[in-house]
């Protein structure tokens, strides 16, 4: 006879299982710091390529300007400042990182808890039947 | 709104039911709005400047995931904007670089609104993106709408200046470059657009979220108003050309989509909260319940009945056995006086009556 209360059980497990659980699971699967320092670095490489984007318009916009005062300007302190930008650029970025991923790695490590209490509560069913 | 229910009841009943079939159609209805429209603004590549060529990809956009409606529709912006000049093309796509980079790494699901807005836009009722966003995203929609934004407005400053930048001899690449940047950088009405929207996105998510009744309406009403008075005191302080009538009348037609979006969305009873406080071992709890608003659809149960009837008074029929025009033997009904019997062939006893069965009650007839 069809147990009701385990097919909707059931119905639930496979439709995380199908959608949000994938991810989930790809997440679960990695250490908490692995995970995040994962998205950390590749964060840092998109900010670098950002920035990078970011400054080639910023001389390619003013270039004829730019290619008359690159001889007289110290091109060291020129460096330097493009540099602190840069640190300050990547580092807020990597830290709003840090933050977003850390929230949702807890996030998910408590949706797979939930989804794994479920797979119990299903076993048990199954025993429960199997003892009848 | 009985009604009004029973019909939200259909219609999703309907969407569950033929779900595989609507979703496609929705996509190639997206990706073909998105692309015309890109047409429509730049059209300088004559190639894809096609309506075949829009209807080829729109249908590839149809069963390929939604990202690529958004790539495509770059793609083409990217291609108009090369056959215009190469520097436009480099400006939208460092801009789309960026975009792809720094926010949409974040939020994937988000990016379908950096579509959506210049679709918006191009319906001239741009006013609803703000709204919807915060009453179904959150405030991180924010970035997404305000992306949207920028990404009309380079087209539309493409659009509008193409003379001009074809007018600059292609020698002078570093000032077609700074008129594009310029365009956009300079233009203060992108900057009060977006500010107004991120704003109000913020402002209605957090309104929709507290827990007073008609929250909802509150925030449409609240985040409504206060994107106009952003919009019009960006108008009076930086003299953006706003159309004062455009902007109110537009905010009237987001206030009015976004009343059909919390039908769908967030229909509740609030004459029915049910207000319980209750405790555990670690907490207090204060729960206010409100019930939604729902009516099962009507069910239509069809009892079909063959045209073709013959009805027979059953004076000197009723209790024999007789046969109907297959053949088969059938046995007329005995309690009641009447009795119908089917015939497949196309003479019926009484050829008058033809035809009337289905106007008449089932519980007149019986099937036989």
């Amino acid at each position: 006879m069809l147990n009701e209360e385990r097919i909707i059980l059931m119905t639930k497990l496979a439709s995380y299982e199908s959608g949000e659980g994938k991810k989930n699971t790809a997440v679960g699967s990695y250490f908490r710091s692995d995970y995040i320092g994962m998205q950390v670095v590749k964060s840092v490489i998109s900010a670098t390529i950002a920035f990078f984007i970011l400054f080639a318009l910023y001389v390619l916009y003013d270039f004829e300007t730019f290619m008359l005062e690159v001889y007289k300007m110290d091109l060291f302190d020129f460096a330097k400042s493009i540099l602190i930008l840069y640190g300050v650029f990547v580092v807020g970025f990597a830290v709003l990182t840090y933050v977003l991923y850390t929230y949702r790695y807890n996030k998910v490590k408590k949706n797979l808890k939930n989804y794994y209490n479920n797979l119990k509560k299903l076993a048990s069913m199954y025993d429960k039947n199997k003892n009848f | 709104m009985r009604n009004l229910l029973e019909i939200k009841e259909l219609i999703k009943r309907f969407y569950s039911k033929n779900e595989v079939f609507i979703v496609p159609v929705l996509k190639f209805l997206l990706a073909l709005i998105a692309l015309l429209s890109v047409n429509g603004q730049l059209g300088y590549m004559t190639r894809i400047n096609n309506v075949a060529v829009v209807l080829i990809v729109s249908l590839l956009c149809s069963f390929l995931p939604t990202g690529f409606i958004i790539f495509f529709a770059a793609v083409f912006v990217l291609l108009h904007c090369y056959a215009l000049a190469l520097e436009a093309a480099l400006v939208a796509l460092c801009l789309f670089m960026v975009m792809a980079l720094l926010f949409f790494r974040f939020s994937p699901k988000d990016s379908i609104v950096v579509l959506l807005t210049p679709v918006c836009f191009g319906l001239k009722i741009p006013y609803v993106m703000p709204l919807a966003m915060g009453l179904v995203g959150t405030p991180a929609s924010a970035v997404s709408v305000g992306c949207g934004t920028i990404v009309y407005y380079l087209v539309h400053f493409i659009s509008s200046n193409d003379v001009a930048i074809n007018a600059l001899e292609s020698d002078e690449a570093t000032a077609r470059l700074r008129l594009v940047i310029d365009g956009l950088i300079d233009n203060k009405e992108v900057m009060i657009t977006v500010a107004a929207f991120a704003f109000t996105v913020i402002l209605v998510y957090f309104i929709r979220r507290m827990s007073v009744d008609h929250s909802w309406t509150i925030a449409m009403v609240a985040g409504t108003f206060i994107n106009v008075v952003i919009l019009l005191l960006g108008d009076l302080m930086y003299d953006t050309n706003v159309s004062v009538l455009g902007v109110l009348f537009g905010s009237l037609a987001a206030l009015a989509i976004c009343v059909v979006l919390q039908f769908f969305v967030f229909s509740v009873d609030y004459s029915r909260t049910e207000k319980v406080q209750f405790e555990d071992d670690e907490y207090y709890y204060y729960v206010k319940a409100v019930p939604k608003m729902a009516v099962a659809a009507p069910e239509k149960t069809v009892k079909k009945i063959n045209s073709q009837v013959t009805r027979t008074t059953h004076a000197s029929s009723a209790h024999q056995p007789e046969r109907n025009g297959a053949g088969q033997r059938v046995q007329g009904r005995q309690a009641p006086s009447r009795t119908i019997s089917t015939q497949s062939g196309s003479r019926g006893r009484y050829p008058e009556r033809r035809g009337q069965s289905a106007g008449a009650s089932p519980e007149d007839y019986e099937e036989i």
